[in-house]
C-alpha cells in the first residue's frame, strides 16, 4: 500500500516540472509562427537594363504535347532577348500540388528574376505567389491562376469558360432541334480548368433543353481510362448522340472508343486541345472540332511580359491577357493562320488569337 | 506408427495450404458473383457480350502485370515499379516501331524485353546489392518513369502503323486478342507457379528465405528471376496498353502497381509471402474491373469507385486473415 502513494514531495514535484513545461510551452508558443524565410532583396531590383535574367517556367506537369509547346513559346521569347535564361522544370502528374509547391519554393529560395507558372491548385498555389511577390519575384500566371489572384499578378491564359460555350454552342448547331443524349468526359474534376470548362459546357446545355445529359465520367487525364469509360458509357447508351471531352486525353480516349464501338461520325465529339492525334481524328471527320487554345502565346506572353517588367520597372503595369481558342474543324485545317496556330514557330507566333 | 503419422501430418498440411488457398479465392470470387448478378439486375447493357469483351480487353494490362507482382509477392517481395516500367516498355518498343522502323513484331518484342532489363536492375539490386524489395523498386519506380520523360521528351509518339492494333485491338474469330492474351499468360503462370521450378522455389523463397537457401536453392538466382519475369510481364503490359490506343504515352501507368497489388492481395495474395495464386489475382483484376465498369454503367461518381475498391480490399483481405485463423486454430 504504502510504496503506491504518491508522497506529498513527489507530487509537487511532478507537478512543478509540468508547470514549468506548460509555462515554457507557452512561452514558445507564444512567439510560434509559420516559419518564413526571411525575405532578402534579391529578385528584381538586382537587375539593371541589361542585366541578365533568370525566369522560371513551371507547367502544371510535363508530359503532353500541350506543355512543350507553352516550353517552346517561352524558349522563343527568350531567345528574342539579350541575357534571359528560361529554366523550365515541372511535376510529373498535374495532380502532384505539393510537388509544385515545393519546386516553386525552391526557385523562390534561389532568388531567380521571374516566375511564370500555371498553378495546379487555385486555392493552394495563393501563398506561394504571395511568398514570391514578398522577394521581389516577378510572378505570372499562365493556363491558369490562383483563387485570389493577387492585383500584381496577371493571368494570361484562354477563357475557358467562353472557349467552353462556343464549343458546346457547335455541338447544340450539329444536332439540330432534335438534340440527343450527351455524355461528359472531364479530366481532373476539382481542378479550376476543368471545373470551367464543364462550366461553359452546362452554361450551353442549360440553354438547350433538347440536349440530356447522360452521363458523366472522369478520363483522370489518362488515354487508356478515357477510353475505358467512353467504352462503358457506349454500351449504357447506344443511342448517345455527342461526347463533349475537356482534354487531349479524354478526346483521344472517346474517339478510339466510338471508333471501336464502330459509331464513328454517328456520335459527334466536340473537345479540347490540338495533339496530333486529335487533328488526325478531325481530319478523318472522327471528331468533330477540337478548341484549340493558344499554349504557345502563353508561354511566350508569359516569358515576354516578365523581360518587359524586369527592365522598364515600376512604369510597367502588368495585365492579364486572355490568349483566345479557336474551334477547329475538319475545314478548317489547311488555313494557313490556323496552321500557324497549331504548329507555332518562332518566327511567326500565332499572336493573333489574343483579345486583350 | 510412426512413419504413418508422419505421412499423415504432411498429408494433412498440403491438404491444409490447399484448403487455405482455395477459401481465400472463394471469398474473392464469391463478391465477383454477387457484383456480377447485381450488375446484370441493374444494368440492362452489362451483360452483353460486347460489353463483357470490353471489359476483358481494357483490363488486359491490368491483368497481366498483376500475374507477375503475384509472383513477386509470393516470395515475400513486392514490385512497386510495373507502372513506370510498362510506360517505359510502352513508349521504347513504340519508339523502335515509329523511329526505327523496326517490324511491329519485333518492336513488341523489344518492349517486353525493355521490361525485362528493368525487372533484372530490380533483381539485382535486392539479390545482389541486398537492398529491400520496397525500396530496389520504389527506386525504378522512380527512375523508369524520369527515362520516360528523357526518351519521349515528355511528348506522346503517334505514327504506328495499323497492324500494331492487332495486340490490343485485334480478334480471333470473336475474341478479342487481349483477351487471348491474359487466357496465354494465365495458364502459363498457373503452370509456372505450380509445377516447375521457380514457382515452387517461389512459395518456398516467400516462406522463409533463409531456409531455402540452406536447403540448396540458388535463391539469388531464383529470386532474380522472379524479378525480370514482373518485369517483363510489365513490359508485355505496356506494349497491350499501347496498342489499345495505338500510340505510346508517357503517363501511361501512374498508379497501376496500386491496381496489381491490389488485385493480387484481393486474390488471396499475403505480403508476407509463400501465398498467392493466379487464380485469385485473376478473380481479383475482375473484380476491380467490374467495379468500374459497373460505376460507369450505373453512372456512379468516379470518386466513389476508389472509395469501393479500398473498402474491398479491407474486406477481402479481413476475411481471408480471418478464415485462415480459424483453420489454423481449428486444425
Amino acid at each position: 500500500m504504502n510504496e503506491k502513494r504518491i508522497s506529498r514531495r513527489d507530487f509537487l514535484k511532478v507537478g512543478g516540472t509540468g508547470m514549468a513545461g506548460a509555462a515554457l510551452l507557452g512561452v514558445v508558443g507564444c512567439g510560434a509562427k509559420v516559419r518564413q524565410s526571411s525575405s532578402g532583396g534579391k529578385g528584381g531590383g538586382s537587375t539593371g537594363n541589361s542585366g541578365s535574367l533568370r525566369i522560371a517556367v513551371v507547367p502544371k506537369a510535363i508530359g503532353f504535347d500541350y506543355w512543350a509547346t507553352v516550353q517552346n513559346g517561352a524558349k522563343c521569347a527568350a531567345s528574342e532577348h539579350k541575357n534571359v535564361s528560361v529554366e523550365w522544370k515541372g511535376v510529373t502528374q498535374e495532380t502532384d500540388v505539393n510537388g509544385q509547391i515545393q519546386l516553386l519554393q525552391d526557385f523562390i529560395t534561389q532568388g531567380v528574376d521571374a516566375i511564370v507558372y500555371a498553378a495546379t491548385d487555385a486555392k493552394a498555389l495563393h501563398q506561394v505567389s504571395q511568398q514570391a511577390l514578398k522577394k521581389g519575384i516577378v510572378t505570372i500566371n499562365i493556363d491558369s491562376g490562383t483563387t485570389p489572384q493577387p492585383k500584381q499578378v496577371p493571368l494570361i491564359a484562354t477563357n475557358n469558360v467562353a472557349a467552353a460555350e462556343k464549343a458546346t454552342e457547335y455541338m447544340a448547331k450539329k444536332l439540330g432541334k432534335k438534340g440527343g443524349k450527351v455524355a461528359l468526359i472531364e479530366f481532373q474534376p476539382g481542378t479550376e480548368t476543368n471545373t470551367t470548362r464543364v462550366k461553359g459546357f452546362k452554361n450551353v446545355m442549360k440553354k438547350n433543353p433538347q440536349l440530356k445529359l447522360v452521363a458523366k465520367q472522369s478520363s483522370q487525364s489518362d488515354y487508356n481510362t478515357a477510353l475505358r469509360v467512353t467504352s462503358d458509357v457506349l454500351t449504357s447508351h447506344p443511342d448517345l448522340s455527342a461526347i463533349y471531352a475537356a482534354n487531349e486525353p479524354s478526346v483521344l480516349g472517346a474517339a478510339a472508343a466510338v471508333q471501336r464501338a464502330g459509331k464513328a461520325g454517328k456520335v459527334l465529339i466536340v473537345g479540347w486541345d490540338t495533339a496530333s492525334g486529335e487533328i488526325k481524328d478531325v481530319k478523318q471527320g472522327l471528331v468533330a472540332g477540337v478548341l484549340a487554345q493558344n499554349p504557345f502565346l502563353m508561354g511566350y506572353k508569359g516569358v515576354n511580359e516578365a523581360v518587359k517588367k524586369l527592365r522598364t520597372g515600376d512604369k510597367y503595369t502588368l495585365k492579364s491577357i486572355d490568349t483566345g481558342a479557336v474551334l477547329i474543324t475538319k475545314g478548317d485545317l489547311n488555313q494557313s493562320k490556323i496552321q500557324s496556330l497549331l504548329n507555332p514557330s518562332c518566327k511567326n507566333p500565332p499572336t493573333w488569337t489574343a483579345q486583350q | 506408427m510412426s512413419d504413418a503419422t508422419t505421412t499423415e501430418e504432411r498429408g494433412g498440411g498440403i491438404l491444409r495450404e490447399r484448403l487455405s488457398d482455395f477459401i481465400s479465392q472463394l471469398a474473392a470470387a464469391g463478391a465477383l458473383i454477387v457484383i456480377f448478378v447485381f450488375l446484370s439486375l441493374t444494368s440492362a447493357q452489362f451483360l452483353t457480350a460486347d460489353n463483357l469483351f470490353n471489359v476483358g480487353t481494357q483490363t488486359a494490362y491490368t491483368v497481366v502485370i498483376a500475374i507477375g507482382e503475384t509472383l513477386v509477392i509470393i516470395t515475400a517481395g513486392i514490385d512497386l515499379s510495373v507502372g513506370s516500367v510498362a510506360a517505359l516498355s510502352g513508349v521504347l518498343g513504340v519508339m523502335t516501331i515509329v523511329n526505327l522502323g523496326l517490324p511491329v513484331p519485333l518492336g513488341i518484342f523489344g518492349g517486353i524485353l525493355v521490361g525485362a532489363g528493368a525487372g533484372l536492375v530490380n533483381g539485382l539490386l535486392v539479390t545482389v546489392a541486398g537492398l529491400n524489395p520496397f525500396i530496389a523498386t520504389l527506386g525504378m519506380l522512380s527512375v523508369a518513369r524520369g527515362l520516360v520523360f528523357i526518351f519521349t521528351n515528355a511528348q506522346s509518339i503517334f505514327g504506328l502503323p495499323n497492324s500494331f492494333m492487332l495486340l490490343g485491338q485485334g480478334e480471333i474469330g470473336a475474341v478479342p486478342i487481349p483477351i487471348i492474351v491474359i487466357i496465354v499468360v494465365a495458364i502459363i503462370g498457373y503452370f509456372v507457379l505450380s509445377r516447375t521450378r521457380l514457382g515452387r522455389y517461389a512459395y518456398a523463397m516467400g516462406s522463409n528465405l533463409e531456409a531455402s537457401r540452406l536447403s540448396g536453392i540458388p535463391t539469388r538466382r531464383y529470386l532474380t528471376a522472379v524479378y525480370v519475369i514482373s518485369g517483363a510481364l510489365a513490359g508485355l503490359g505496356g506494349m497491350i496498353a499501347s496498342s489499345l490506343i495505338n500510340s505510346g504515352q508517357p503517363n501511361f501507368g501512374l498508379g497501376l502497381e496500386l491496381d496489381a497489388i491490389a488485385a493480387a492481395v484481393i486474390g488471396g495474395a499475403s505480403l508476407f509471402g509463400g501465398q498467392g495464386t493466379v487464380v485469385g489475382t485473376l478473380i481479383g483484376a475482375f473484380l476491380i474491373a467490374l467495379i468500374r465498369n459497373g460505376a460507369v454503367l450505373l453512372n456512379v461518381n468516379t470518386f466513389y469507385q476508389q472509395v469501393i475498391i479500398g473498402v474491398i480490399i479491407w474486406v477481402a483481405v479481413f476475411w481471408d486473415q480471418y478464415r485462415r485463423r480459424k483453420l489454423e486454430s481449428s486444425s
